[in-house]
């Protein structure tokens, strides 16, 4: 099993969304984060005052999945998420060592 | 009988007789007979183990009873609900010989699998019984007799508990007023939710329930004897009451059999099988969750106004006469209305079917003060409203007191109050289409009337954090720093109500059944302006806001909102920076009462965000956003027109707006357009057409002239020389070099208030300096020796001079930050034309104190050099450093200072 972490531009929500339904993943969990990679934001003047907008909204997908469907999920992100632009996001791959269902108790695979 | 073999043969009745009620309930689907008969089943049961444990005898043991209490005592059982029982003995010896026995009975009933409760009290506790245990005392009013001494049970229900109810009914009524205020409160204290608890949420069972034993305490006082509370209720209620139950009931039996457990929660899931089954409907067509939804919040709703108008009556007879005329709020009392324990009542209920301006005058007092109606007023208003209907639609004050109420601190109270009682359905008929109108998705936390009051409020809201001093703040009533800059833009806006009639009519369009509720939103809100009689320019506004209402959030979920090619598409939507404001602050208030989290930090600070960029983006692209004589948007103009008046050949039009910053047709109706156009040709013989005119906040001057060198210098040098300050002004220029400056001044001095001549004399003098007949320097003189007067200002702003020369492909921008002071504009003006540079464009702004200025320059047609610019920032920077004066007695600035010059200088 592995975790996708993927960021991304808050613009490619609906279509990265699109994209995973499709490929057969539902389940997933999504949040509003705010931060910066190499684009490290920018600042706006604003009626004299400098706003600096140093933290830059992304939106930030989770998804545990079986190790078979890892790439076909990096594609449908990279496909759907990239503007070609620089703050495109990023996608991280991690190991899942366990997945349990509090409903119910199963266990790995079965679990996620 | 084994004790076993008694409980085995009880449990399989039990269970038997369960399921034939069940059954005849999915057949009938009518609530009553099961209430009745699972509590003549249960009496059943309880009464064998009565017999087999305590005492065969009927009638027996002297000195013992058994009665059932609550829901079980109203023989009101649902297929899961607890079963509340209670013992009662003659005295302590009584309870002592008893105690082993009265438990066994308790404990089989729990080993049936029914969940129970109950004890054993003597007849004295029950007496003793309402100041420690309110429960249980509210329980004991629906108590019947089960089994065993009757004599006991006739003095316990005949005379000992009216007995001690009347003495003790303050306490009583205090304790179910403490405990319904709780159980409210845990629910929001709103009968809006889309999954609601029908038992414990406002307007559930047990509103009902509540409104029942006050009913109870109140007969028992005043006759001394029971009575059917339900016959007791007003007329109004009475029929409708008994459907509410009827519904409630019903429903609250499908979600039990569904469940198969004591839950009361109306999840999505089960609403649409309550509707696909018609529970508690007679109805023969399907209807979809939804509707089924409405009817159960119209049910609510009664029995919602039922229990509160119960509790407020009883309340208030508890108060004594001093603590009335104690009362703050009685000091709001007037020839209308008497104010008495923060509730209002009209001193001639029966006025208000006949004045429609009293029944208005009273919600603008709820509005104002955030009163409560008394129930005689709420009723006599109920009343009225059929009568005054068709008043209502026509009267011309109705919109100017919906404005009013809009705008005061409570008005989005007084506006819920107004539905509940069908006042706003009467002035705008199609608010009735979003009455209890459900939105069908988790993340809609309120139907959408109760959404377009939450909206309201949250702008309220803002308003009255701004006004806490800071730090002084509960943290709870705080505003995050994102949500204090929104406060901060609801101060600069010139027309708050214009966003709070566009909130109160945004969402109408999902009351009827159109594919898209924006459009159709739109359709019906053009219909009800049309009749509350605001003018065409405020139509302008508030369509504008009600078309666009979702614009800001698609843009900021969907779009990349740091491409500029997304703000400057966006801000060509909107067309000038008041209405981008007056956007942002709709849809902050439409985003945020959604639901209590809707509106991240996250989306707060992107919603910022676009504000930030598109208003940046208004200001610094004027330039290179000219309308041209084949403009489609010129074409509209004539179609707009009120009165369809005539302005001549459409190629005069056309050839005065080109070349027009699109700014133009966004800051100016149609009707002002065709009047600028008819200053314009007049010109020919006048050379310069000069007009002011007094508005209720200021003073208003146009003035329109063939383009020429420091032509604004010389008019904010006259208007200053005068002792005029400059709070809002816009000047356009077109391709055949006709200027258009139009300002807004404040008289500081009241000179042209206090003589009527001086403002011809004002005028002339505008016209002398234009057409050369006075010189510059002597204007500068006199607005120097006017400012050396002054004081100097309290909170010296830096001045912060900065250019950018990207933006605009035609000129360097400078944008200036400093402290306001009359005269300023002057001379910055002044030193600008000095240098050299001509002032292509210019958009004035003010904080407070802070004079926000962008100015477009070019000199000799093209974009300012390094140099120029150090040049210019140096002189600046020295003229604003300078000690310079304040005005004395300025007048307050309400409306900001938001003003656009553009003068275009050979």
């Amino acid at each position: 099993m592995k975790k996708i972490e993927a960021i991304v531009q808050p613009s490619r929500l609906d279509s990265v969304k699109d994209a995973l339904v499709e490929i057969g993943i539902s389940g997933m969990t999504i949040s509003e984060v705010r931060g910066h990679g190499r684009q490290k934001g920018h600042t706006e003047v604003y009626r004299g005052n400098e706003y600096t907008v140093d933290l830059l909204p992304k939106i930030k997908f989770e998804i545990v999945l079986p190790d078979a469907q890892v790439n076909a999920a990096i594609d449908a992100i990279l496909k759907s998420a990239k503007t070609g632009k620089i703050g495109d996001g990023k996608i991280f791959v991690s190991n899942v060592e366990e997945a349990i269902r509090i409903r119910n108790l199963d266990r790995g695979e079965k679990a996620i | 009988m084994t004790q076993t073999d008694i409980l085995s043969s009880l449990s399989s009745t039990y269970s038997d007789e369960f399921q034939r009620i069940r059954r005849q309930f999915e057949e009938s689907r009518d609530s009553g007979p099961v209430l009745r008969e699972r509590s003549y089943l249960v009496d059943r049961v309880v009464g064998a183990l009565y017999e087999h444990l305590i005492s065969a005898e009927p009638g027996g043991p002297a000195g013992l009873c058994l009665i059932a209490v609550g829901g079980y005592g109203r023989r009101e059982l649902h297929p899961y609900s607890d079963i509340d029982l209670a013992f009662v003995c003659a005295n302590a010896g009584a309870e002592s010989v008893h105690r082993d026995a009265t438990a066994a009975v308790l404990r089989s009933v729990w080993d049936l699998g029914l969940r129970s409760s109950g004890g054993l009290r003597t007849l004295s506790e029950c007496r003793t019984v309402l100041g420690n245990n309110p429960e249980f005392a509210i329980a004991l009013l629906d108590a019947r007799y089960l089994g065993g001494d009757p004599e006991l049970f006739t003095a316990l229900h005949d005379r000992t508990l009216p007995e001690v109810i009347a003495r003790e009914r303050h306490t009583l009524v205090a304790n179910i007023e403490e405990l319904t205020g709780q159980r409210h409160k845990k629910h929001g204290d709103t009968i809006f939710h889309l999954e609601p608890n029908i038992k414990d949420a406002p307007g559930g069972l047990r509103d009902y329930h509540v409104a029942r034993w006050l009913t109870e305490i109140a007969a028992l006082d005043e006759r001394g004897g029971w009575a059917v509370p339900e016959d007791l209720w007003p007329q109004a209620f009475s029929s409708g009451a008994r459907a509410a139950f009827d519904f409630l009931t019903a429903s609250r039996c499908f979600i039990h059999y569904r469940r198969e457990r004591d839950d009361n929660h109306l999840t999505y899931g089960l609403q649409d099988q309550a509707a696909q089954e018609r529970i508690g409907i007679s109805a023969a067509d399907e209807l979809s969750p939804a509707e089924w939804m409405r009817g159960y919040f119209r049910h609510a709703r009664l029995v919602d106004a039922l229990a509160r108008r119960l509790l407020d009556e009883t309340t208030r007879s508890r108060r004594s006469l001093m603590t009335v005329y104690e009362d703050w709020r009685s000091r709001l009392s007037n020839t209308d209305f008497s104010v008495i324990g923060g509730r209002i009542f009209l001193r001639q209920p029966e006025a208000a079917a006949q004045d429609a301006g009293l029944t208005l005058r009273l919600f603008e007092m709820v509005a104002r003060h955030g009163l409560r109606l008394s129930s005689e007023a709420e009723r006599a208003v109920t009343e009225a409203v059929p009568r005054l209907e068709p008043n209502l639609r026509e009267l011309a004050e109705v919109g100017l007191s919906l404005q009013e109420i809009l705008l005061m601190p409570h008005g989005a109270q007084s506006l819920r109050v107004m539905h509940q009682v069908g006042l706003l359905g009467a002035i705008i008929p199609e608010f009735k289409g979003i009455d209890a109108l459900v939105t069908r998705d988790s993340y809609h936390r309120y139907t959408v009337d109760e959404h377009t009051f939450v909206a309201i409020q949250t702008l309220h809201d803002l308003e009255a954090a701004k006004r806490r001093p800071a730090g002084s703040e509960a943290p709870e009533q705080g505003l995050s720093p994102a949500e204090s800059r929104f406060a901060a833009l609801l101060g600069e806006i010139e027309r708050p109500e214009m966003v709070l009639l566009a909130l109160l009519l945004h969402d109408l369009g999902k009351g009827s059944n159109a594919g898209d509720h924006v459009q159709a939103g739109l359709k019906i809100a053009e219909g009800v302006l049309a009749r509350l009689g605001t003018s065409p320019e405020e139509d302008r506004s508030i369509l504008f806001l009600i078309a666009h209402h979702l614009d800001m959030s698609s843009t900021l979920l969907r779009r990349d909102i740091l491409d500029p090619a997304t703000i400057r598409e966006f801000g060509r939507k909107v067309g000038s920076v008041e209405r981008l404001k007056m956007l942002t602050l709709l849809t902050f208030a439409d985003v945020k009462s959604v639901n209590p989290e809707a509106l991240t930090p996250w989306k707060a600070d992107a919603l910022w965000q676009l504000y930030v960029s598109t208003a940046n983006d208004l200001a610094r692209s004027l330039d290179d956003e000219r309308l041209t004589a084949a403009d489609d948007a010129a074409l509209d103009i004539g179609g707009e027109l009120p009165a369809k008046q005539s302005f001549g050949p459409p190629s005069d039009l056309h050839g005065f707006l080109a070349g027009f910053p699109q700014r133009y047709l966004a800051v100016h109706a149609p009707g002002e357009i065709i009047e600028h156009l008819d200053m314009a040709k007049s010109l020919d013989v006048a050379g310069v057409v000069v007009r002011t005119e007094r508005q209720p906040s200021y003073w208003a001057l146009t003035v329109i002239t063939r383009d020429r060198p420091l032509l604004f210098a010389t008019i904010t040098g006259v208007l200053a020389s005068w002792g005029m300050n400059i709070v809002k002004a816009e000047a356009f220029s077109n391709a055949q070099s006709i200027v258009l400056d139009t300002f807004a001044f404040h008289d500081l001095h009241r000179t042209l208030d206090l003589n009527a001549s001086e403002v011809i004399r004002l005028e002339q003098s505008l016209t002398d300096a234009l057409a050369g007949k006075a010189s510059l320097a002597a204007i500068r003189e006199e607005v120097a020796s006017r400012s050396a007067s002054l004081r100097p200002p309290r909170n010296p702003v830096p001045a912060q001079v900065r250019f950018d020369d990207t933006s605009s492909a035609h000129s360097s921008l400078l944008e200036l930050v400093t402290a306001d002071r009359p005269g300023l504009l002057f001379d910055v003006s002044y030193t600008l034309g000095e240098l050299g540079c001509s002032i292509d464009v210019a958009l004035i702004d003010t904080e407070g104190q802070r004079a926000i200025d962008v100015f477009y320059l070019t000199s000799g047609g093209a974009k300012l050099s390094p140099e120029r610019e150090a040049q210019i920032r140096t002189a600046l920077l020295q003229l604003l450093s300078e000690p310079r004066p304040n005005p004395v007695s300025a007048v307050p600035v309400t409306a900001p200072r938001a003003m656009a010059d553009e003068g275009r200088e050979a």
